[in-house]
Order: structure tokens, then sequence, then C-alpha cells
């Protein structure tokens, strides 16, 4: 592990204001325009970065869970579990019993701490109490072993794979397979899943989005209104593209990637970004994960996007220059930068795969290692930089340019 | 439709009711067929141009094959054969008993009743697609439509031999050609039809009655059932309910004839007179769904029944007498009988005695079976002063007093009560119902049962944490663990398990539970048990660990030392990898604990000696000063003392290659720390011992009793009898005898170690008869299996005694076979072995959609690509219901390389989710497996045309059976 601090300076000037500004509300709740300084987002300047030489089976980063101590990590040689009390990282290969060495996708029952697997090609495990159990399209109604994603809901495990969605519904071990015969899927290949108050939504490749209300078991499905594959022709209409790459609900509201830009629905308005004209640093998202309505991370081929506060179109990109060694922030809002800060190396790599938030902590599944942004005074939204202080980490933050 | 007027059934006319289900021109297509009932279709298959169709049927056992399951008999048939529920609510026997039993509600059209036994769409196939005259008048047509014509072959999935019914039933053997001969209903030619028709007519002579005919189903609305003595069936079983129907025969016609009646006497008022009831009023008289083919009904002698039959008046029995109900008089019957034609005179008092039908039904022969309490688990309450004893055959909790060591009570549970327990304080048991699925929760003080709680299948083990907030309950059905709220009893989780959690026990700090299972994980082919002790984080309520123990299985009963350094597990090393013939070595299947240290090493050790060995450990308990732990063997009937001390010491001074090579396999090692073995009586197995360690506490399961162990001279001290029938029936010897490793070489098991609850093992055996290292065989359930014979993969053995005889001494147990009698009585005993109820779907419930759509692919004629598959290619042809099985055996692609033969008897699939691995040789670790992976050839049925959805639907389905 390698511990990547930013100057000390630096770190005590982004760190100090918080409990100056405690008293002021947060900028999020400010109407957008109606400031011209509506403050900046947290920036996690303090990474941490974890590769083979940690423990880790593999490099190629392709899950990221968070389970109270532990963070489970899904990687292309196998499955590692991070102790964040102690560092140590303990990992399973298929000698250790894993039925499978790609684990693609990982979710955790809160209830049961079952760990629960996707694997690329080798179906779905429930991994408890040291015990792999390996469900595949041989031994269980599970529709394909091509697990891309997976996801607990209620008593149910969710799986999305290359041939439709399964249910398993672990009191009854009944398997519900959910294809174009009982579901809008215009294409079966599902890519994501993500549970939020009562609705499983899945991200599939080629059919945007689905909604399956888990009262009613009826399903919504939510497709690019202008039918174009290769233009966004009405802007905010819709989801800005079928090809799905990945979704996630929270607080009522989904955020949806694609390989062609990102959508965000609340249940009534839909925003659509786009490289061109967002803080997006890439449309080429291999994954999402929100922290709320408000909060989004994106994982791009391009480095580690954040619309850090939605009211004001605030984004956040992490990249780190491999050539020169150092990181950077760049924050922008409406497209326009508005800060750039330098650091360490953030990201062990720029192709991001997956971003698992944990607290205040961000875990960052990349094609060369995991980054653990560490987010200790993290705030929602945005805050104003005090004026005296200001002063001093503005030149700083400019410098590091 | 309904019939009001007495006169000859139109001949030709279609039930609007089920003619209103029919498609019709261009809109037909196919629609799922329902059962219309025999009533519809009489209504072209009665009358002298119909050959009096139904009349025949209504004469015929098929017509009262229903009612037949109100017999005493048939509570003894299904008694033996260990079927829980009673005969007339049971699947397997109305699956023979009645049309469409297992038929959701909208596969049955209205005019369909269960009531009327084996009706003609049995055979012939739920009729509502074809029933229509134009589409009968077109045979191809209606064979479309789903008419079958049906060979002996579908006859004998209900008639062939049934050994429940040959023990309880004394007649000659069923023999197919004769009764196709009985039920054989041709239509006669025209001229002899008209000629039987002749000229015969029926006008209402007799006006309109004063009150109307309600007819008997209206009656049998309340006077069916155990409750009523099963009133309706006794009638449906007696002559009455044919007196209409005997019209039709050749003595009916010849009869007639003499009395000066030309033509069908169905038509004739001067017979319908004494032959059905209303007969000469006119249609007014009648409500809609009499119907006079019912013959002499209730409203005969009772007067018509419209205004009396509600229920609120027939509980007035002044309303009732003012509405109409009469009581029955020599008069009434006389006014027919006394011009009978039997020629002989009319004995009154003994005709009311034929065809009495009092509310207190008759007693069966098997209700006179004693009793028993076959008490399994007990527990003492926290203060000690009481010893609470689940009792599974008795399905009660009987409670001692410590002080006295008296029976003090017994509290009636659910069925198969199988452990007890305690909140911390006492003031609430808990029990465990096997049979029932269920919990049971006992207000100490009162003794009452203040609720029932719904768990998951089979629970078994019950505990609550140190603080009561949670309960934990083994779901020994489903692999799991029910977490339940101490304080709402609603379940809040479910863990996971490994195979068949039996028990549990709490570290003495309350961090940790461990549950053992008792059966192996899945292992892969011809490799040794793998079991597990699964380690629950009591402060989270979530699964911390799963501890391996290798080459074990049956774990059973568990407990802590007190310091909470190690536990004790009971266990069974079972060295199925290796023929039989080893037992000749003494080692073919070794007793013995294991012991589990809290960092989740395991030493295993045993219980055996070279001349005898400790079958069947059920239980262990641990003296609170932990110097000694006590394990029960029901198989022997004693209980090992063990020196704690000594068996530490032993360990601490081995080295590791003899702890995990040596000990785990020594027969003489246990002379180190076995202090004494103290004797019982029959089947000892739960055990408990006194805060104060000096008094230990076992339950004698096939003696009712509880032994009293003074561990200060290890010696048994008294014998609490609870309370159970002296005698000994046929059926608890052999129980007994199941349950005893006396059969065995040097006892080192029993019938019961392979069959812990009567099911499985599961695992895998070489057997020596067929040759050693040939046919390994899956081992297999003894629930319910009395009429599912022949036995054994290969088919080879046409009965249970057959099965447990001589060959079971030459290639099992190595000693004298059991005597005739003996064997008898044990063959008694397994066939009683409760089949539990199907917990994917009770009687009569509806599908699930996947069950339905699972149901289409069991049933399915057709291939996906159209292609009309062959009888042996269906799944139903091999196992149609009730049992699932044909009984026969085929050959569908599973012939390993260790078989001699891949022809294998069919298994039946009842409760077949409970019951992995499956085929003959439990390659197959689920069902999806049987068509995944092992019939390639498609030749277990054609099912590689599937899709996963369609297969998932099979499966669902199955599961239902």
């Amino acid at each position: 592990m390698r511990l990547l601090l930013i100057p000390s300076l630096l770190l005590a000037v982004l760190l100090a204001p918080a409990p100056l500004v405690t008293a002021e509300p947060p900028a999020a709740t400010r109407p957008a325009g109606q400031d011209s300084d509506p403050g900046l987002p947290f920036i996690y300047t303090r990474w941490e970065q974890y590769t083979v030489e940690d423990g880790l089976p593999n490099d190629h980063i392709f899950a990221v869970k968070a389970d109270g101590p532990w963070i489970w990590i899904g990687t292309e040689g196998g499955l590692a579990r991070l102790d964040k009390r102690t560092g140590e990282i303990r990992s399973w290969t298929e000698e250790d019993g894993l039925p499978w060495r790609v684990v693609s996708a990982i979710d955790v029952n809160p209830l049961t701490a079952e760990v629960w697997l996707g694997l690329f090609g080798g179906g779905l495990v429930r991994f408890s109490g040291g015990r792999f159990d390996h469900f595949h399209q041989l031994n269980s109604g599970l529709v394909n072993d091509v697990v891309y994603g997976v996801c607990i809901e209620n008593d149910n495990v969710w799986a999305a794979t290359t041939a439709g969605a399964s249910r398993y519904d672990t009191i009854t071990g009944e398997w519900t397979i959910f294809t174009e015969k009982n579901a809008p899927m215009e294409e079966i290949w599902n890519y994501g899943c993500s549970f939020d108050d009562g609705k499983m939504y899945l991200g599939v490749w080629g059919s945007g989005v689905l909604e399956f209300d888990v009262a009613t078991e009826t399903w919504k499905d939510y497709l690019d209104p202008d039918g174009e594959m290769e233009i966004d022709l009405y802007r905010d209409d819709g989801i800005v593209h079928v090809i799905t790459t990945g979704v996630s609900a929270v607080d009522g509201t989904f955020w949806a990637t694609t390989y062609f830009g990102a959508s965000r629905y609340d249940g009534r308005h839909w925003r659509g970004y786009f490289k061109k004209d967002s803080g997006a640093p890439s449309d080429f998202h291999n994954a999402i994960k929100a922290r709320s309505a408000n909060e989004a991370w994106f994982s791009t081929d391009k480095g580690l996007g954040v619309v850090a506060d939605f009211p004001t179109d605030t984004w956040v990109v992490y990249t780190t220059d491999h050539r020169s060694h150092t990181g950077r922030a760049v924050v922008s809002r409406g497209g326009q930068v508005v800060e750039t800060i330098s650091m360490s190396p953030n990201l062990p790599h720029n192709y991001v795969l997956w971003t698992e938030l944990d607290g205040d902590d961000v875990w960052v599944g990349t094609s060369k290692g995991l980054a653990h942004g560490i987010g200790k005074g993290y705030f929602p939204g945005l805050r104003r930089k005090p004026v005296k202080a200001q002063s001093v980490e503005s030149s700083e933050i400019r410098g590091g340019e | 439709m309904r019939h009001k007027p007495i006169g000859p059934i139109a001949v030709g006319v279609v039930s609007l009711a089920a003619a209103a289900l029919w498609p019709s021109g261009a809109e037909s297509q196919p629609r799922e067929p329902v059962y219309v009932g025999v009533r519809v279709c009489s209504e072209c298959h009665e009358g002298p141009r119909a050959g009096h169709q139904f009349s025949i049927w209504r004469q015929s056992a098929h017509a009262k094959a229903f009612a037949t399951l109100a017999l005493p008999v048939s509570e003894e048939i299904a008694r033996i054969s260990g079927i829980p529920e009673p005969p007339h609510r049971a699947r397997v026997c109305l699956g023979c008993h009645a049309t469409g039993a297992d038929s959701e509600e909208w596969e049955r059209d209205e005019t369909f009743r269960i009531e009327d036994g084996i009706q003609c769409e049995t055979c012939h196939g739920p009729g509502s697609e074809y029933i229509d005259a134009a589409v009968m008048s077109d045979p191809q047509l209606a064979m479309e439509r789903g008419l079958r014509m049906p060979d002996a072959t579908q006859c004998m999935i209900c008639h062939a031999p049934k050994g429940s019914h040959e023990a309880v039933l004394a007649g000659r053997p069923w023999e197919v050609g004769s009764a196709m001969q009985s039920i054989a209903h041709p239509k006669p030619r025209e001229a002899s039809a008209a000629a039987a028709v002749g000229s015969q007519g029926t006008e209402p002579l007799l006006g309109t009655s004063e009150r109307r005919y309600a007819g008997v189903d209206r009656c049998a609305l309340c006077h069916s059932g155990p409750g009523m003595g099963f009133q309706f069936s006794r009638w449906r079983m007696g002559p009455h309910a044919r007196a209409y129907a005997v019209l039709a025969t050749p003595a009916g016609y010849e009869m007639a004839r003499r009395s000066g009646v030309a033509g069908d006497p169905q038509a004739s008022y001067a017979c319908l007179r004494c032959h059905a009831t209303g007969a000469g009023f006119e249609s007014a008289s009648f409500e809609d769904d009499f119907d006079p083919r019912d013959g002499v009904q209730c409203e005969s002698c009772h007067g018509a029944g419209a205004d009396y039959s509600p229920e609120a008046v027939m509980l007035d029995k002044v309303a009732a007498k003012a509405a109409g109900l009469l009581q029955p008089s020599a008069e009434v019957c006389l006014s027919c009988h006394q011009q009978g034609h039997a020629g002989s005179p009319f004995d009154y008092e003994a005709a009311v005695a034929r065809i009495a039908h009092p509310t207190r039904p008759a007693v069966a022969a098997g209700v006179n079976e004693p009793r028993y309490k076959t008490p399994v688990n007990l527990a003492l309450t926290p203060d000690g002063r009481e010893l609470w004893v689940a009792c599974e055959a008795s399905s009660s909790a009987v409670v001692i007093d410590t002080r006295t060591a008296e029976k003090v009570a017994e509290i009636g549970v659910g069925g198969q009560p199988h452990d007890v327990t305690f909140t911390p304080d006492g003031s609430i048991a808990y029990v465990t119902n096997r049979l029932d699925d269920s919990l049971s929760v006992i207000d100490v003080g009162s003794r009452q049962v203040v609720s029932t709680v719904e768990v998951g299948d089979e629970p078994h083990g019950v505990l609550t944490d140190r603080t009561g907030r949670r309960l934990f309950v083994l779901n020994s059905g489903q692999d799991s663990i029910s977490v339940l709220d101490g304080e709402t009893l609603e379940e809040s989780k479910r863990l996971v398990a490994s195979r068949v959690p039996w028990s549990l026990a709490l570290s003495p700090d309350g961090g940790t539970m461990l549950v053992t299972n008792t059966l192996s994980r899945f292992t892969p082919p011809r490799t040794p048990p793998l079991s597990e002790i699964t380690v629950v984080d009591m402060d989270r309520a979530v699964i911390a660990d799963r501890v391996v123990v290798p080459d074990a299985n049956l774990l059973q009963g568990v407990a802590w030392h007190p310091s909470g350094e190690y536990a004790l597990t009971t266990m069974n090393r079972t060295k199925n990898l290796v023929p039989m013939t080893r037992l000749l070595q003494g080692w073919t299947i070794t007793n013995g604990i294991a012991i589990v240290w809290r960092d989740g090493r395991v030493d295993q050790v045993l219980l055996d000696r070279p001349d005898i060995a400790f079958p069947d450990a059920a239980d262990v308990a641990l003296t609170p000063d932990g110097r000694y732990a006590l394990v029960s063997s029901s198989g022997s009937d004693r209980v090992a003392i063990v020196d704690l001390d000594k068996l530490i010491g032993m360990l601490d001074a081995a080295s590791a290659e003899e702890r995990e090579r040596v000990f785990p396999n020594h027969l003489a090692k246990s002379t180190e720390f076995v202090s004494s073995f103290v004797e019982t009586e029959a089947s000892p197995r739960g055990l408990a011992i006194s805060p104060d360690s000096r008094t230990a506490y076992v339950a004698n399961a096939l003696d009712d009793s509880v032994t009293v162990i003074d561990l200060e001279s290890s010696t048994a001290v008294r014998r609490i009898d609870l309370g159970g029938p002296r005698e000994i029936s046929q059926t608890r010897w052999g129980e007994i005898l199941f349950h005893s490793a006396d059969i065995a070489f040097r006892r080192q098991f029993s019938c019961h170690t392979c069959h812990p609850d009567g099911h499985v093992d599961g695992i895998t055996y070489d057997i020596e008869p067929d040759g050693i290292g040939v046919d390994p065989v899956d081992n297999r359930t003894l629930r319910g299996i009395y009429d599912t014979a022949p036995f054994k993969w290969t088919g080879l053995n046409p009965s249970l005694q057959r099965q447990c005889g001589p060959r079971l001494s030459v290639f099992f147990t190595r000693l004298a076979p059991f005597a005739p009698d003996e064997l008898a009585a044990l063959e008694r005993y397994i066939t009683t072995i409760p089949r539990p109820p199907n917990r994917y779907r009770a009687l009569g419930a509806p599908l699930t959609e996947a069950q339905r759509a699972g149901k289409r692919v069991f049933e399915r004629t057709h291939a996906s690509d159209g292609r009309r598959l062959a009888a042996s290619e269906r799944c139903v042809t091999c196992h149609p219901g009730p049992l699932y099985t044909d009984r026969q055996k085929h050959d569908v692609g599973t012939k390993g390389e260790l078989d001699r033969s891949g022809l294998l008897d069919t298994p039946h699939l009842t409760n077949i989710y409970d019951s992995a691995p499956y085929l003959h040789d439990g390659r197959s670790v689920s069902l999806e497996e049987i068509w995944t992976r092992f019939n390639t050839y498609d030749q277990h049925g054609v099912t590689n045309d599937l899709t996963k959805d369609e297969l998932n639907h099979l499966i669902e389905f199955l599961k239902t059976l």
C-alpha cells in the first residue's frame, strides 16, 4: 500500500475550513446562478493505492463492495478482502475454492452477511462462513454464467447476465428468469443492477434501464426517446442512449451510464451528460455509483468523474498523469473549469471500472489496481472557501496547476 | 345444468354450462381443458340409445371411489402407509379415488364434483374442449381436442398391486381383463337401442310438490366429512344411491317387464316411484341442483328439503320440523320395500341398520393402535425444577417434576415435536414440530400453548440467545436457520446452514453458537463425506465460520465445555467408498465424537470398542463442572460417560499424526477416556444434566420413559414413566427393531443409522451383492414408500420384506437375519414412517405461474419444434400421479462406468425436493443437473429442446409433487 499525501499545508487548508462554515446553509441548497461563488465541493486529496504488490490477486479490479470493516474486491484473478483496520489483504483464488477466477460483481446481504459474487463466465457464488456455494447454469436455474451485476433485494438475489436477469429466492430456492419473454428487454444483455426503495433497476445493453416494482411485479422501461444511436437529438428528453453500462438508484433518483453519455432521472425530470457540455471526463462509462440524488461517481475510460453537486452542475474529475507522477482534481461548473487541484497520484490508472462509496470514503477499481480516497471532512454539496484561508489556499492550489 | 323433471335424459342435449366454455369457428384456439364432470358427459351418454353408460358407471366401483375413502379400512390403509392426512384429504389417496383431485380450481368447471369419484375424465381426459356434441361426432377432432381412448396401461397406474391395500383389504387380486369387462360401456346398435326405449311415457302425474326438493348435493354440504360421520359417503356407497342406475341393467329391464312395464324402466313412473326421489312431480318441485339420477336420496325419507336445508334452519330442530324435515318412519320404507322384487320378506330393522348413518364415524381398525410417546429430546427449566420432554409420537410435551421424578403434565403441541428450550427467564418454552413446520410457544406457568409460529421445513433444534431477544430454529428440511425476534416471534432473517441442520449449542460466553449438520456436504463422486459445523456469531446473528469435519457424517448432538475452549458433537464415520465387506474388519461404520476447538480445529475419537460398537451416537451433554461428557447410543441402549480430563489429556499428549490419522479410526482408544457405559431403556436420545452436575436424564425414545442417571455412581437409578401404553404393537416392535443395532455385526449400525428420521443419509454406497466396486447406489428415502414397489434401484425386490430379509443379513449386517415375525414387524414400521405434506403446494392450492408452466412441460405431448413426442419421451408417462412412478424399470441413459446395467427402477417423485442427490448413484446434486448434465441424448425424457426458463418451470412443478 502506498499512502499518497498532498503537501501538509494544503491538506491543512483543505481540512481546516470545515468548522468555520458549519453555520452556513449547505451550498447545494442554494439555487445555481443566484450566487456568483456557490463554493466548491469536497475534494478527495488523500489517496491510497493497492495492487498485487499489496496482496491483490490481480490488478484488474472489476468490482468493489464495502462491508463494515472489510472491502471486498473482485479482480480478474480472484477475490480479495481488505481489512480496513489492519490494511491486510486476504485473497481467494480457484486454489482456495473460488469456483471461477474472474469476479465481476459483488454484493453483500446486510442481514445475513452473505457475500454474493458474480463471476464472469462462472456463474454466481454465495460466500458464507468461508464456504463457496456455486450456482451456475448447469446446477441451478441461473440463466447464464456470464454475470455482470449482482444485487440483493430482500430475500432475493438478482444476477445481471449476458442472457437475461435471474432472480433467486433464497428462501424457496426458486429461480426466475427475466428475458424478452416476460420483461420489456429489447436486448437481454444485462450489464448492471441497483435496488432502491422497492424497485430493482436493470441496466441493459441495448435496452436502456428497466425498472421492476417488487411489490407488483410490473416493469417499466426507460428507452432513448429519439431512438438515435449516434446522437442525442433532443436534450434531456430521456435516457441518452440504450447501450446501458450501469445504473445506480438512490433516494428515488437513478443515474444511468452508457458508452455514449450518462443520464439522471428523478422520477420527473431527465438530465443528460456528455463530455462536450459537462464536466464529464468521457462519454465512455464503465459503471456508475450514486451517493445521493445530488452526487454520483462515474467510472470512465478517462478517469473518475463526479457530479458533486447536481443543482449547480458542479463536477470533479480525478485523474493521474503517470508520466509526471501527479494526480489532479479538476472542478468544473456548467462545463467551465473553476478550479484545478494538484495532488500526488490518486488513481492507479485512469481506466476506471468500478466505484464504491464507503461512508465518506471512496474505493475505486481500475485496470491497474485499487484506489482508496479518504473522505475525512467530507461534506455533501458545496461550501464557500473562508476568506482568510482562501487567500492562502488558492495560491497554493493554483501554484500546483 | 341440473334436471328438474323426472323423465328420460335428453340424449344429445349438451350442458349449457359446458357449452359456454367452448370456442367456435374461426375464433377457436387451443385452450387449457378443464374437467366438466360425469354429469355433463351423461347428457349424451345416458339412456338406452347410449347404452345407459352413465348408469353403468354409476353402479361401478369407480363411482364409489371417493366415498370409500370414508371407510375405516381406508383410514387403516393410510395409517400403515405413513400418510398423515385423512384419506379424503390426502393427495396420494385422492389421486386414485377421484378425478382431477390434484387440479386447480380453475381446472374444474362448476359442473364438476370431486365426490363423484373416478369419472369419465380420468380415462378420457378433461372434457371441456371435446365434450361438445358436434366435436364428439368427429372422432378425429375430438382426439385433437384432448379426448383420450385409454388402454389397460393407464388402469395399471392405480390398479397395480399395492402392498398397503393388500394388507388391509381381503379380496381377489385385481385382474385387468375382468376389470375392463366390468366397466365396459359399449354403445348399443341403433335397433336394439330403439327397442329398449320402447314407448313408455313419463309425464308428471302428481302435480307440484308442496315443498321443493333440494337434492342430495345440498345435504352433502353439511353431511359429509369426519365431523358428520361421512354421511354423504355412506349414502353414496349404499344401494339407494344406485337405485336409479340399476333400472338400466338387464335385471332391471327384466323386472320391469315382469311388472308390466315395457321399454326403458328409467322412463317409467311405476319404477321410478321407488327408484328416484321426487318421481312424478312436476319440474317446479325441484331446485336447480336436484338430480333424479341420484336415485333414492335423503329427501325420500326426510321430506323435500329446500325449506329446511339451510344450516340455520337445521340447527333449530323446531324450525326444521316446521320447514318440512320428517322423522323417517317404517311406513316410508315399507311403501317401496314391502312389495320389493327380492321375494323374501323385508326385514325393516336389518335394513335400517344397514343404512344407519350416525354422525359419529365408525372406528378404524388402526385407531386401536396404541399411541406411544416416543420422547426424543428434553430440557431442564433454567431453575432445574422441571424437565420438559418433546414426545414425537404423541405430539406432546411431557413435564416432569425433577424433585419427585414424576410426570406432572402433558401439553399437546404440533406434529412430531423434536426439541424443546426455554427463554432465559424460564417463562416461555419453545417446541419445534417437524411434521407441521411450526414452533409451539408455551407459557410455562399456565402450561398453555399461547401461539404457534410457522417456521421453515422440518424444524429440529431450537435455542435462544442469552438475552432471549433472538430465537434460532434449525430448518432441517431446508438447510437453513431461522432467526426469530424473541418479542414478536417474527422471522427476521434466515441463515444458510449445511445439509439437514440438527442440533445447536450456545457457547458459555454466549458469543458463539454451533450448529451440527447431520448430512455431509455434497462431495464429488467416490469421495468421502465432508461434514460441517456451522458457527454463528451471536452478536450479529450471522454465519461466522463453517468448521469442516472430514470423513464424518450424521453429526447430531452438540454441547460446549463450560470453559468455552471446545465443544463436542456426536458423529459417524461411514466408510461408504469401500465395499461393505469391510464390516468384517469392524469398521464399515464407526461411531464417536468430534472435539471442536474454539479456533476451528477438530479432533475425532471413536466410542466404539473392538468387540462392541457405539452405534447411533445421538446426543451429548457435559456436566456443568466440566468433568464429564455423556453420550447416548440409541442403537445399543447405552450412555457413555467420558472423562474429559482424560480425553483432552490424551489428545494433548498425542502427535499431530496420531490426532489426524490414528485416533479417528482407533477402536480401542475409548478405553482410555470412557469411564463407564450406563445401560438405559430402548433407544436413548436426548440428554440433559442438572445444574449441580449430579444427575443426568436420558429420553428413551422407544420405551416412553426417561432414565435418571446418578453421576456419582454412574448408574441408572430410576425410570420415569411418561405414560405411554404398556403393550408393544407390531408397528412399535418394528420401530424398535429398526432402531436397534443388535442386528449388525458388533452392533455397528441399525437401519436408523442410514435412514435418520426415516429419510436418507445422503451418501452413496457400494453394496456387495452386485460385486465389489460395482453399482454404487445412492441411499433412498423410506418415507411413504409402501406402494412404490419394487424396491432397490435395480427393482429386484418386490417387497420390503424381501428387501430387508436374508439379503440384508448377507450383504449388510452380517448376522442372523430377522425372524419372519420380526421382518413383518419391521416392514409394518417402515411403511408407517410419515410422508411429510408437500411444502410447495397444499392439496388443491393454486399453482404459481412457474409451477403451472412446469406442469405443461411435464405433461407435454409435443416438443418445442412441434414434433409429437412418443409416450416414452414424456415425463408423465413414467412418472404418473399420484405416486409419480410407473413402478417399471427404464434405461434413461445414466449407466455409469461402474454400473452393470442402465435398466433402473423408476423412483417416485413425492417430495422430491428433499432427497438430493439424485439419480441412482447420486451423481446429480440438484434437480437441474439431471437434465443439464446427465440427459445428453434425451433418453430421460426429451428435455434438450427446453429453454432455461422452461426447465426452471419444470423443476418448480416437480417440487409440488
